[in-house]
């Protein structure tokens, strides 16, 4: 069957330009200083590492770049455009899509609905009708979107309802279209979450703790699903405490600790970082670096060879990890 | 100069009266997350308690004091807060709001069936006489209100960022749990902030009772806690001393504007404006607050909502709801109920079951609080009735236009704070309009605003079974256009901004848009509901679009189901039959009704345990059927693995 080109995505392909730059970026709650000077880039077509302990600030750099929190100064580009006064759906319409810490479902609706509104955000309902009416053969011939390969449709439907399942079906959830996002256990509904965002066909995807609930085998799958997005022309900047999946996947690695960015390099340079080893490794339990020991141990069970520490510290509000 | 002295004196009295309401209400939201809407009634009841005791059975002042601040308080905040506010922890944001209005129209309720609101009561000051000061008469009341109102702001300032019970009493609403692992019993702490809450309503009520020259009534003091909105939303529900100086300002403002500006306008001017200031303010107050941020939910909305008819279904179970109107016009065309048509009363039904749609599209779907709704009614029926002309198509297009016009206007100062904001602005809306527009002689007429029936070229909707017909058409019209939407892309944008407005905003959908969209067509449904009720009845007066009636009614929403087509029909049918059957009593079973419903977020026809079955209402949720076999393990976007995946 001929594959048409995408009609909802921006397939530029990767470019060595800056699709993300944060410079100077300072959050203040009363007397607590969540961000200082926080600096970084994302390269389209490249996948971005954030790491840093709990309460390093990672989440709040997140709300500051999709606009859920005002900075107290610095600035926030997408490409060339400042966004950092710009409110946050005017952000997601320029391509900046992201997924929550703690999950942030519409869960009265379906995964596929949730889906749904993420597409139907990024293409105007009047465009809609337009596809329909005039190009029904569209409905099978949507290749990607921003970017990801998708699937071969499987059955009847708008437009919108064969893309999200076929979304779905492509971030391993096929036929649980019709289940209640609330009743979806955390694992799934992150993958929800993260169909949601790519159907905005977004240019820069934020991802927070997207590994988060799932297990060796998914987060493998996660991390080759991410390679596959950047490779797709899209930048992803991944906060994530799997180090193993941060240190296989990420092209570069920044590490937030105290609201500074303390480290920034290639996932061999971080790793070998003093000031990164005593900011994690200072503030590892017992508990903790036992668990490390079993996550690395693990990882080279499935094959993982760059021997990585493995830590795998709490969430930002201080949820339980994976194991 | 004299006269501003004694201005300046009066509204900072009036401010600090305001002052005390206004606190009680920040000292409830801050203890428990709530706004009590009972706040008012509260007050009123110990107002009346008060004047029982003194007045009725002579009782000392100090006495009287203790017994309803000390007492009567403690006990009635205590039992609030474990009889009804405990099981609410974790339901839908609106659930709280509902059964603290249930509370208001029970203790309302209540009021009038105790204490008669034909008898004039006047509350005596607590302290009588007055001094002079630079050559201004100062009344020792006045003093005393003040006095209170500082030591009041002052004393829960040190409360609550001075004492290890007062970071309890903060805390117990940012994390229970985690205050219960600090050794805290937040149960314990919920419940010391109700009693809290409760004796600050209770203070304000005896404090300001005195100052009601013309005698203290029901719905005056339950309402009096409205001009202290205004300076509770500046201090955004939280900052006591800020409140404290925006209840000041506000109280002088009123007074200035009272005795300076006032009197240059004229009679019946000046009583809208007298009746419109605390919304004014209100407004004023709306549109200076800071945005909101928004934030995370950090948890899942788990309620199963109701199913949604598909579009056969819903012209299936239209043409059969219409099939038994015409069966039920025919069957009944004579009958009479006190003298008046049953056919009439069934259009009264439609009408209401309009507004009830309104109800689900607005509050059900995007879980934004409206209590104007029968503002809006009011205001369709004006147009319909007044500046159409009555009688025609056209006023009712008017009715629709005009009312999602000014719904639109209501909505906008509101979009960038959170809900509960616009649930204060259309209580204190709904006030204003029934105080200001409707009471207002010139508008309905004093005997009432007459409003033909509607004639359309050819065909005359008279007489009461074609005009139930008619309206009949209308409501089913609207029910398919409520699914229609529901069923829709901007349907299911209404439901995920209930459901996260964060990831709203973050998948790129403007929130002040749908949320002040939906309002707008909710509103002009109302508004067209509001002249088809004048077509029903043929006149409207000044009551019949009152705040309480209107509060009772989504009570009635709320108890069938607010969510659901069949629940604004059936919340309609039960309003008009207890108004026919227990006009004076039908607050206390709206308020009975929300209260036992408690946190079901789907109402009487959500509740599974009860199997409550109608043969148009079906099971609710998405997840129907066998559950698909969960795959999950291979991520098959682009991955080797996609194929077999699939």
């Amino acid at each position: 069957m001929p594959q048409a080109e995408a009609t909802l995505a921006t397939d530029d392909g990767p470019t060595p330009d800056h699709v993300l730059t944060v410079e100077g970026v300072a959050v203040r709650f009363g007397g607590v200083a969540a961000l200082s000077d926080a600096n970084l880039s994302v390269r389209a077509g490249t996948v971005t590492g954030l790491i840093g302990p709990n309460g390093a600030g990672k989440t709040t750099l997140f709300n500051v770049i999709s606009g859920l929190q005002t900075p107290d100064r610095g600035t926030v580009l997408l490409y060339d455009t400042d966004i950092t006064k710009m409110k946050p759906h005017r952000r997601a319409r320029l391509g900046l899509a992201r997924t929550f810490q703690r999950l942030e479902l519409f869960g009265t609706l379906s995964a596929g609905e949730n889906v749904q509104v993420g597409l139907e955000s990024s293409v105007k309902w009047w465009q809609w009708r337009h596809v329909k009416r005039k190009f029904p053969w569209v409905k099978e011939g949507v290749a990607s979107v921003g970017g990801v390969p998708l699937g071969e449709p499987t059955g009847p439907g708008s437009l919108a309802v064969v893309t999200s399942d076929r979304l779905l079906e492509g971030v391993g959830l096929g036929g649980m279209a019709a289940d209640q996002a609330s009743a979806m256990p955390t694992g799934l509904a992150r993958m929800v979450e993260l169909a949601r965002a790519l159907a905005m066909a977004p240019k820069i995807l934020l991802l927070d703790e997207p590994g988060s609930g799932l297990d060796d085998a998914e987060s493998q799958a996660l991390g080759t699903l991410l390679t596959t997005l950047a490779k797709g022309g899209m930048g992803v900047l991944l906060v994530e405490h799997d180090m193993e999946l941060v240190m296989r996947i990420c092209d570069f690695v920044y590490v937030l600790d105290f609201g500074d960015i303390i480290a920034s390099g290639t996932p061999e340079e971080i790793r070998r970082d003093p000031m990164v080893q005593a900011a994690y490794l200072g503030a590892v339990s017992e508990t903790d670096a036992h668990a490390a020991s079993q996550k690395t141990h693990t990882a080279a069970t499935h094959g993982t060879t760059d021997g990585t520490t493995g830590t795998t510290p709490g969430t930002d509000d201080g949820e339980a990890t994976q194991a | 100069m004299s006269n501003f002295l004694q201005f300046t004196v009066f509204g900072i009295m009036l401010g600090a009266g305001y002052a005390i309401a206004a606190t009680g209400l920040v000292v409830t939201y801050t203890t428990s997350g709530v706004f009590n809407f009972a706040q008012g009634a509260v007050g009123m009841i110990a107002a009346f308690g008060y004047w029982e005791l003194v007045s009725a059975h002579h009782q000392p002042t100090l006495v009287a004091l203790l017994l309803v601040l000390i007492l009567g308080a403690s006990i009635a905040g205590a039992f609030v807060e474990r009889v009804l506010m405990r099981r609410l922890h974790g339901a839908s944001a609106e659930r709280p709001v509902m059964v603290t209005l249930g509370l208001m129209v029970i203790l309302t309720g209540l009021a009038t069936v105790v204490w008669s609101p034909t008898v004039q009561r006047t509350v005596n000051p607590q302290i009588n006489g007055q001094f002079r000061l630079v050559g201004i008469n100062i009344q020792y009341q006045y003093v005393l209100i003040i006095g209170v109102a500082i030591a009041v702001a002052a004393g829960l300032r040190l409360l609550f960022y001075s004492t290890r019970t007062g970071y309890a009493l903060r805390a117990v609403v940012d994390d229970p749990e985690l205050l219960g692992m600090a050794g805290v019993s937040p149960n314990r702490m919920s419940q010391y902030g109700w009693i809290l809450g409760f004796f600050m309503a209770a203070l304000s009520g005896v404090m300001l009772a005195p100052t009601q020259t013309t005698g203290i009534s029901i719905e005056s003091m339950t309402l009096l806690v409205v001009s202290g909105y205004a300076a509770a939303i500046v201090g955004r529900l939280k900052h006591i001393p800020l409140t404290f100086a925006a209840a000041i300002a506000i109280g002088l403002a009123e007074n200035y504007i009272l005795n300076y500006i006032e009197p240059h306008l004229s009679s019946s001017l000046q009583r809208d404006v007298d009746v419109s200031l605390p919304m004014i303010f209100l407004f004023i107050a709306l549109v200076t607050l800071p945005s909101v941020r928004l934030r995370a939910v950090g948890r899942l909305t788990s309620m199963r909502a109701p199913r949604v008819a598909s579009g056969k279904e819903s012209l299936i179970g239209g043409a059969a709801f219409l099939v038994v109107a015409v069966v039920v016009s025919v069957a009944f065309a004579n009958t009479n109920i006190k003298g008046t048509t049953l056919l009439t009363l069934g259009g009264m039904v439609m009408c209401l079951a309009i507004v009830g749609l309104s109800l689900v599209l607005v509050t059900g779907y995007s879980g934004q609080v409206s209590l104007c709704q029968f503002s809006f009614m009011g205001i369709g029926a004006f147009v319909m009735g007044k500046v159409a002309g009555g009688g025609s198509l056209a006023g009712l297009l008017a009715a629709t236009a005009v009312c999602a016009g000014i719904g639109a206007l209501v909505a906008l100062p509101t979009i960038r704070l959170s809900d509960l904001y616009l649930a204060l602005a259309t209580f204190a809306f709904a006030d204003a309009v029934a105080q200001g527009f409707f009471a207002d002689g010139s508008v309905y007429g004093s005997g009432g605003l007459q409003i033909a029936r509607i004639t359309l070229p050819g065909l005359s909707f008279g007489g009461d079974t074609a005009e139930f017909l008619l309206v009949t058409v209308f409501f089913v019209v609207s029910a398919w256009l409520v699914l229609a939407i529901r069923r829709s892309l901007f349907g299911r944008r209404l439901v995920a901004v209930n459901d996260s407005p964060a990831a709203y905003a973050t998948v790129g959908l403007n929130i002040g848009f749908t949320k002040v969209a939906v309002f707008a067509i909710a509103a002009g449904m109302a508004g067209l509901a509001g002249g088809l009720y004048g077509t029903v009845q043929q006149i409207v007066g000044t009551t019949d679009f009152d705040i309480f009636p209107g509060i009772i009614f989504v009570l009635f929403v709320t108890i069938w189901g607010i969510r659901t087509v069949s629940g604004a029909f059936l919340a309609a049918l039960t309003y008009v039959a207890l108004n026919q059957i227990w006009p004076s009593s039908i607050g206390i079973f709206a308020g009975l009704g929300v209260i036992l419903i408690g946190r079901a977020a789907n109402g009487i026809l959500g509740i599974e345990a009860i199997h409550v079955r109608l043969p148009w209402v079906k099971d609710g949720g998405a997840t129907t059927g066998e559950a698909p076999t969960r795959t999950f393990g291979s991520l098959a976007l682009g991955g080797e693995g996609s194929r077999a995946a699939s």
